[in-house]
């Protein structure tokens, strides 16, 4: 008989008898226990009840319509400006919206420039849209173009905007009526891959971006927890950014951004809503080296933030005892430590386990994660997607998923290593070398 | 014969100086034309103060053709109805009202001035370089109006735009600088108009632009105000979400509405609206004209010198000679090369001269010594013209002789007897004058292609 056939009987007999179960159990312990059951009694509840409200909400219509500034960090996006400040005239928001696009490198970067400036606003088609450019002629970075742009604005509500990502028509409005609310300092919005299909790579950010993304920050923000409001797509109340002192300078300026708003939720009732009907299209990178690159950066930023320049403010008196739970597990533990016991179990099992036992211990694994992936997706086609029809296809992808979260998961160990022994951030490419080292060192 | 300097007046309240000369000083018209005219006045006063002043006096017959100049700046009415700016060295005035004096006395024993024609030529032709002006004037319809023939007409009801038409039409005067281009109402003539856009089916004015959305699942295409619900675009067609701008709708067209018949519409009909006389045309129905000013032709020049010489003594100078008007004289020519063209006979000869140095050598003699000396020169030049000859001059130094029915031997003999004429120049004064000559025969040296102009244009060059 064929001997892998053998060893399966002797797995499933093994497994049957007495104490199989606890076998098993103690086999996927750090899989199921340490990644899934976190997320999954935050997440899935979360956004069941965010599904729920929803039903019983009543449209309400509102008189509160503030002046927004949309800051738009442009640097090498060359035409797809128009597009972004295209998308931006056309929102059905009745306020006024100011647009900054703020080109950074502007000597360098003349095409960018030229899209900028060749950009009319029509004032009979839009007439509460203003455009109001700021050309940095010298390199400065994301940081200094959003702190510029911040001191040219005007309006209450300010935005943070990529200049590669345009938005749906009712984000402004989406975003504005949860700033009604005087605790909102600041609300996180979506965004989807617009170039899915251009690549493999980039398919399977659309799918991660979806469930990943997407649909954790709809079942995190039920309950205050919203982890990051992204760099590419966050709203801010104007005079609390102004308290705060604006962005900070380091890479990963977003997350340093959340981690200080959230640094006054012990001594204040706030809170960070994520609005799911927000939606920015965003390039992804295409290629697998883009990719990676990018994932360095963005995982080798946690480390920073979270070890280095934010160590001393992550305690319950400054972030209230919830933020500072989840801070511990998501951040640290899940974000920080599960990916190297998921590196470190793959390479033992890899190494202890007969070929055989791995083959079907990992496609246990493989079923398991697939089951929950199938789970996430059809939970997200049927409650969560504004695009269901167009998001159908990323099912397809839906096999492959759990491998792409796995080489992840190893790839956020290596991040992390660069960080801690190469000091990574300071290769960012977020800001040119002449202002990264006249920052704090830490 | 022109006394040796002119009698100069100043008009206006400061006192400025013009070296050592003495001039009469008055502060008002009122007291200047108490007294007997001056030869030359200087109004010493801002532009359009002088402006206004000069309209009075050339309307007064006393100074009507003066030489007046403004001291101060110019504005537009100076500089078509004064000299200009006084020259730096007050000295300086006596040879230009020298030549205007005795022009002045031509024209003054002719008693050419009861015609409006005559009043307009020989007032350019006093000075050396003159012209009508057109100047901007918004009070009157038409945009532009030419204030020397104004004041010239005197009580004349004067169509200026058609009377200088009608003036370079007959060579007289020629387009100068053109100044601008003005549409004006066919009906009444008047400038003042209104550009309206509108509406291409009912001419109604009322119409406004209306965005419009273009949705791409169903491709229904409507007015935005139709697809807003709540906040959000909906397609009423097929009730679909348009969320992003190129991947959901876009903006196909520019589009307007009548509001009064409803109509949809991309371009709207543009109309001219007159607002003198309320007519609505089409901008291409309207009249075009174009404002120019004028200069007065060589011929034009000419006419004042024989018009009004004519009177004086009976010499026709020039005139003597059978001279034909520019244009005439190229049709001739150009008739005369297509008949040898076809015919290979009769052949005709062409002979040009040029008198280098006249006009200036006549200037030095003054008036009436010039005259003498053209005549005598005409004289000559008659000798050797036949009644069947054609002469014309295409400027001062110029004349042209067309002789037909004349080979390359009768030709010699003319030249002959042309050369006598340079016998003419030995005096001492004339020295300067020098005579040059080109001939041509027909059909030995016609070129490919060349007609009469361009073959006056090809002996012009070699008598340069």
């Amino acid at each position: 008989m064929n001997p892998l056939v053998d060893q399966t009987q002797e797995i499933l007999n093994e497994l049957s008898g007495p104490g199989g179960l606890r076998h098993l159990f103690f086999m996927l312990f750090p899989f199921f226990l340490l990644l899934e059951l976190p997320f999954n009694t935050l997440v899935l509840p979360g956004v069941l009840r965010w599904f729920v409200r929803r039903q019983f909400n009543r449209p309400q219509h509102s008189l509160y319509q503030p002046k927004v500034s949309c800051i738009i960090t442009c640097y090498s996006e060359g035409m797809d400006v128009q597009k972004t400040l295209l998308s931006l005239c056309e929102q059905t928001y009745p306020g006024h919206i100011e647009m900054i696009p703020v080109v950074d490198g502007a000597t360098l970067n003349q095409p960018t420039l030229h899209a900028v400036r060749d950009f009319r606003v029509d004032p009979f088609l839009y007439p509460r849209r203003y455009l109001r450019p700021i050309a940095k002629w010298q390199r400065g970075g994301r940081v200094s173009s959003l702190n510029a742009g911040l001191a040219h604005s005007s309006g209450e509500i300010v935005m943070a905007l990529d200049g590669d990502t345009s938005f749906d028509n009712n984000m402004v409005s989406a975003i504005v009526r949860h700033f009604e609310d005087p605790t909102v300092p600041a609300v996180a919005g979506s965004l989807r891959v617009r170039n899915a299909w251009s690549s493999m790579v980039a398919a399977m950010q659309a799918l991660e971006y979806l469930l990943s993304i997407h649909m954790s920050k709809i079942g995190l923000a039920e309950w205050n927890l919203v982890n990051n409001i992204s760099g590419a797509f966050g709203a801010f109340r104007r005079s609390f950014l102004i308290k705060i002192g604006g962005w900070n300078t380091h890479t990963a300026e977003d997350l340093d951004i959340t981690l200080r708003i959230k640094s006054y939720f012990g001594r204040h009732d706030l809170r960070i809503p994520f609005e799911p009907e927000a939606i920015g299209h965003t390039d992804a990178p295409t290629t697998l080296k883009q990719f990676l690159m990018q994932r360095l950066r963005w995982d080798g930023d946690l480390y920073f933030l979270y070890v280095r320049k934010h160590s001393h403010s992550i305690n319950p008196t400054l972030l209230g005892w919830r933020s500072f739970l989840m801070m511990l597990v998501s951040g640290f533990f899940f974000q920080l430590v599960l990916p190297f016991i998921i590196f470190g179990y793959t390479l033992v099992a890899l190494f202890i386990l007969p070929v055989s036992t791995l083959l079907i211990l990992s496609s246990l694994v493989y079923l398991l994660y697939l089951m929950i992936t199938a789970i996430l997706f059809g939970g997200l086609l049927l409650i969560v997607s504004d695009r269901p029809r167009q998001d159908l296809r990323l099912g397809l992808l839906v096999p492959i998923y759990p491998l792409f979260m796995l080489l992840m998961r190893c790839w956020s160990a290596v991040a992390m290593l660069n960080e801690m022994f190469r000091r990574g951030h300071e290769e960012s490419g977020m800001a040119p070398w002449w202002v990264l080292r006249k920052a704090t060192r830490f | 014969m022109p006394t040796s300097s002119p009698r100069i007046a100043i008009l206006g309240h400061v006192t400025s100086s013009f070296g050592s000369l003495e001039l009469e000083r008055f502060a008002n018209l009122d007291s200047l034309l108490a007294v007997p005219a001056f030869d030359v006045l200087l109004l010493d006063m801002p532009g359009a103060s002088a402006g206004r002043l000069l309209r009075k006096l050339r309307i007064e017959t006393s100074y009507r053709f003066s030489l007046i100049y403004c001291c101060r700046d110019l504005d537009g009415w100076c500089e078509a109805l004064g000299d200009g700016a006084p020259p730096s060295d007050i000295q300086d005035v006596t040879p230009l009202w020298n030549l205007w004096e005795a022009r002045f006395s031509l024209f003054d024993s002719a008693r050419a001035s009861d015609r409006f024609e005559s009043r307009v030529l020989s007032w350019m032709w006093f000075r050396s370089s003159a012209e009508v002006h057109a100047l901007r004037d918004p009070e009157v319809p038409q945009h532009y109006r030419y204030p020397l023939l104004e004041v010239l007409a005197g009580d004349e009801q004067v169509n200026t735009f058609v009377w200088l038409t009608l003036m370079a039409e007959q060579d007289w005067l020629e387009e100068g600088v053109l100044v601008d281009r003005v549409r004006l109402c066919s009906s009444c003539g008047s400038g003042r108009l209104n550009y309206v856009d509108v509406c291409p089916e009912c001419q109604a004015l009322d119409i406004s632009r209306q965005p419009s959305l273009h949705c791409f699942t169903c491709g229904h295409v409507g007015a935005q105000e139709n697809f807003l619900k709540d906040g959000l675009l909906l397609c009423p067609n097929c009730l679909n979400r348009l969320r992003h701008i190129g991947s959901d709708y876009d903006r196909p067209l520019e589009n307007y509405r009548c509001r009064s018949c409803q109509a949809f519409f991309v371009d709207a009909d543009v109309q001219a609206r007159c607002l003198d006389c309320g007519l609505a045309h089409a901008p291409d129905k309207l009249r075009v004209r174009e404002i120019r000013h004028y200069r007065l032709t060589e011929a034009g020049r000419l006419r004042c010198r024989q018009g009004f010489s004519n009177e004086l003594g009976g010499g026709n100078h020039f005139g003597r000679l059978n001279l034909l008007g520019g244009k005439d004289f190229y049709e001739l020519l150009t008739w005369q090369i297509q008949i040898v063209r076809r015919y290979k006979l009769p052949d005709f000869s062409l002979i040009g001269l040029r008198f280098v140095n006249l006009s200036d050598t006549l200037l030095r003699l003054g008036e009436h010594r010039g005259h003498a000396f053209v005549d005598s020169l005409v004289d000559r030049l008659q000798e050797t013209v036949r009644e069947t000859d054609r002469c014309s001059r295409s400027s001062e130094e110029f004349l042209w002789l067309m002789l037909p029915h004349t080979g390359a031997e009768g030709l010699l003999s003319v030249k002959r007897r042309l050369a006598q004429v340079a016998e003419l120049f030995s005096g001492p004064e004339l020295s300067q004058i020098s005579l040059r000559v080109v001939s041509f025969t027909a059909p030995q040296d016609l070129l490919e292609q060349e007609d009469g102009e361009l073959l006056l244009a090809r002996l012009a060059s070699e008598l340069a």
